[in-house]
């Protein structure tokens, strides 16, 4: 098991790498950020100031040498907006991000094992077709859209919850839904698919002849084979939902990571997308190696099949 | 259905101790109803404001950057003097008079009894430390690039109440000049910028919560009249349509920033904001270095049609960057009228005579600098086009923008014509005209010798010969060179709730005074 882990830690340090060398490099290509942070009426000597201040008059390849060192230390650099370190602003805006998406998953897949088992348990009959229609709709929804009008029906038309914000459990209400329906749409497909396939298998048919009530066979027999599927794309959904919080978190006013990453991008905070990617590219590849080692735990064949 | 994005695992056990572990991952993740570092939500008599970003920092030396500006200027500190934006008048704050005693040498009287928020008196030192800080301390401020550039000035304490500021140069808007640097104590740090400063205004900063909200109390050691709100909580939300919806659901009483499109509904107000929008001509690249092809352009476009129909009625057609309200403003400068047999008569005078007016022109637009800023730029290229020129559009984001904005411009971009915004939030045509008119100007594409002077010349003048000198070189500009398409003078949109009352001004976008929002009745 530690030589299964060793080993894909070392292959995901190689994409690692990758990221944080292209994120430097291109984000460096997309002009002075100079131009951003001065006044359009600064001297030429303010500029060149600006500029040797922050290390951004050495050639790249310096620059990069300098940000490794830097690394190395644990200093991820300094905001060049607020001039506080990257790290500050990244460690307050990652938990929000994390509550987020964690709750979110949670309830799309509470949501999802119930809706699409009923789904499954009868085939083609109404409540599988409405199910069908639900989940389609909802994993094809733009999430824009879908929180502009959750804003304007639920907060200004019946003033049930606040439109944008943090206080109280009532904000959480539709920042958590828009970032649910996607996932919750498509897993209830996934368990659907899944259920009708372990439903038809001959030990459900020996369950039920021994006498075995329906919801034992559903939700024990079925389920425990249905759920693997099930939770490997519940895994890929939520670590997509840790960088798609963006919309979320830029229309609710919801202090996150992905929002912090595009004010980032936008604003040419080098050093803080440096530390956002960073720590998000992180912590999806710790996600990845967890999931991945929850199968190999179970199942010696992963374990080996990684290191041939 | 779509195929699982990962490998399925080849495991054929109990998937228990795998749903035990996503599971418990998720309780871990979330942390009950409570946001990291989530804020509180405001009581009464708190002025609940809305804004498009926060703060970067609140560092009063960089109250020139909007959105620093608009919390701390006169909220938090104050500076000598303020301009009124209606008169363009400077009226006293923290200086209760100023005379210039020579032509190099400006002595103001300080008001006394002025307290900072730690409790201390504010003096002639204390003046004298703020204009150093801002302007000779190495630290980099904003404010420095934006209102003194090349300028060298020194400020010294003469007594407690007695500060002499002198200028290498003669700079008849001095005044007007120091009324960008807001007053710290001489207990602020000289050698860094400082996030959370103490000022002398009617409110100090409570609490920062970083990414949720700012709140500020009132100060009761205020000289001036105590503000009718005991503190202010401000909160910020990039989307327009949910800052509108904040007001109209109750949870906020002003929202700034908005775009017709937001959806304020009744509780919108607007106002001239002071930006103008225009097209600068790349005037020293054919076909465009033709007088006669920029003066085609200028007729070509139906500004009256674009207000009423892109910019949804909101603004005015302009004929020069210099609004009313401002020193220098020429009241005689009409917006160039729509014509456009004229303008097709001007293109094909040129092109017989030679001008290769068939050259493909490329409009450099610039996404959000605007409401509709794409819209208008294909309205623009439709009316060239028309006119008989070659037009494209090309939208970029500010970045990339602003590489054609500034010197040196970017090489074989061809001739362009750049989507711009102009606001003098100085004041005093000396911010517009130098910077984007004069030959040498850091976004000027094009410049004459004649223009050159009549700049230099109305930037010595001081009172009434300083309005009529820019003035006149605005007029010069419109008529012999004819380096802009100005477009229109731009309204901005506030939403007020019901409960409180605001009336904004054309400063309104970079400062939003507390004290002037009232309860409504």
């Amino acid at each position: 098991m530690l030589t299964f882990l060793r080993h894909r830690i070392l292959s995901s340090l190689i994409p690692l790498l990758v990221v944080v060398l292209g994120v430097f490099f291109l984000a460096r290509l997309t002009g002075d950020p100079a131009n951003l942070y001065l006044p359009l009426s600064a001297t030429q000597e303010m500029r060149e100031t600006f500029s040797a201040q922050h290390g951004f008059d050495d050639p790249l390849v310096v620059q990069f040498g300098d940000y490794l060192a830097q690394l190395a230390h644990l200093d991820f650099g300094e905001s060049l907006r607020t001039a506080q370190p990257a790290s500050e602003a990244v460690l307050r805006a990652f938990p929000a991000t994390l509550q987020l998406a964690g709750t979110t998953m949670l309830l799309a897949i509470a949501g999802a094992v119930v809706v699409g088992s009923l789904a499954a348990y009868r085939p083609n009959s109404p409540a599988d077709r409405i199910a069908g229609f639900l989940s389609s709709t909802a994993a094809s929804t733009p999430d824009f859209w879908f929180a502009i009008m959750g804003v304007l029906v639920f907060a200004v038309t019946l003033d049930w919850l606040p439109t944008s914000g943090t206080v109280g459990a009532a904000a959480w209400v539709l920042p958590v839904t828009t970032l649910l329906i996607r996932p919750f749409g498509v897993l209830v497909q996934v368990v659907r698919g899944a259920m009708v396939t372990a439903l038809s298998e001959p030990y459900i048919k020996v369950a039920r002849s021994k006498g075995a009530s329906e919801q034992r066979v559903i939700f024990k027999h079925a389920l425990r084979n249905a759920g693997a599927p099930a939770l490997t794309v519940a895994g890929d959904l939520t670590v997509g939902l840790i960088n798609g919080a963006v919309v979320v978190e830029t229309i609710f006013g919801w202090p996150g990571i992905g929002k912090l990453m595009i004010d980032s991008i936008l604003q040419r905070d080098f050093a803080v997308l440096q530390a956002a990617v960073l720590l998000t590219s992180l912590t999806i590849f710790a996600l990845n190696i967890l999931i991945d080692s929850c199968y190999a735990l179970l199942d010696a064949r992963v374990r080996q099949g990684a290191m041939t | 259905m779509k195929p699982p994005l990962r490998r399925p695992p080849v495991a054929t056990g109990p998937p228990g101790r795998r749903a035990a572990v996503l599971v418990a991952v998720g309780v871990l993740l979330t942390g009950g109803c409570t946001v990291a570092n989530s804020g509180s939500a405001a009581g009464a008599d708190t002025a609940q404001v809305v804004l498009p970003e926060e703060p970067p920092t609140l560092e009063p030396c960089d109250a020139s950057l909007t959105a620093t500006g608009r919390v701390v200027r006169s909220n938090i500190t104050e500076p000598l003097a303020e301009r009124v934006p209606k008169t363009g008048e400077l009226e006293p704050k923290l200086a209760t008079g100023w005379k210039q005693t020579s032509p190099t040498t400006w002595r103001f009287t300080l008001r006394k009894g002025v307290t900072f928020h730690d409790g201390s008196a504010f003096d002639a030192k204390d003046a004298a430390f703020s204009v150093r800080r801002t302007v000779d301390s190495g630290i980099e401020c904003n404010v420095d690039g934006y209102v003194f550039g090349d300028s060298e000035i020194t400020a010294t304490p003469v007594d407690g109440t007695t500060l002499q500021v002198t200028s290498e140069e003669p700079d008849p808007i001095l005044p007007l000049r120091l009324s960008f640097v807001e007053m710290v104590p001489t207990s602020t740090d000289a050698k860094a910028k400082v996030r959370e400063p103490v000022g002398t205004g009617p409110y100090r900063i409570d609490t920062w919560n970083q990414g949720i909200n700012l709140r500020l109390d009132r100060y009761d050691g205020y000289w001036g009249k105590a503000p009718d709100y005991a503190a202010a909580l401000y909160t910020w939300r990039a989307e327009g349509s949910v800052r509108a919806a904040m007001i109209s659901s109750g949870e906020a009483d002003v929202a700034v920033g908005l775009a017709p499109a937001d959806g304020a509904g009744e509780h919108a107000v607007e106002y001239p904001n002071n930006e103008t929008s225009y097209l600068r001509m790349d005037a020293g690249k054919a076909p465009l270095d033709d007088l006669r092809v920029r003066q085609a352009i200028n007729y070509a476009i139906d500004r009256k049609g674009l207000v009423a129909s892109v910019f949804a009625g909101l603004g005015k057609p302009a004929g020069q960057l210099v609004p009313d309200g401002v020193t220098g403003h020429n009241p005689d400068i009409k917006a160039w009228p729509h014509d456009k047999q004229r303008a097709k008569s001007l293109i094909d005078e040129a092109r017989s005579d030679g001008v290769p007016v068939d050259k493909k022109i490329t409009i450099i637009g610039r996404n959000g600098i605007y409401p509709k800023a794409a819209e208008a730029m294909e309205v623009v290229q439709s009316a060239l086009s028309e006119a008989g020129l070659k037009v494209e559009v090309k939208m970029l984001d500010v970045n990339a923008w602003t590489e054609y904005l500034l010197r040196p411009f970017p090489r074989d971009a061809g001739p362009t014509l750049l989507q711009a915004q102009h606001g003098n939030q100085a004041g005093d045509a000396a911010f517009t005209m130098d910077q984007i008119y004069g030959s040498k100007g850091a976004q000027s594409s094009y410049g004459t010798p004649g223009l050159d002077e009549r700049i230099q010349r109305a930037e010595r003048a001081a009172g009434r010969d300083r309005e009529t000198g820019f003035a006149d070189a605005l007029a010069y500009q419109g008529e012999k060179v004819v380096r802009d398409a100005v477009l229109a003078h731009m309204t901005g949109i506030i939403a007020l709730a019901p409960d409180v009352t605001y009336v904004p001004d054309s400063a309104s976008g970079d400062e939003m005074h507390l004290a002037e929002i009232h309860p409504a009745g």
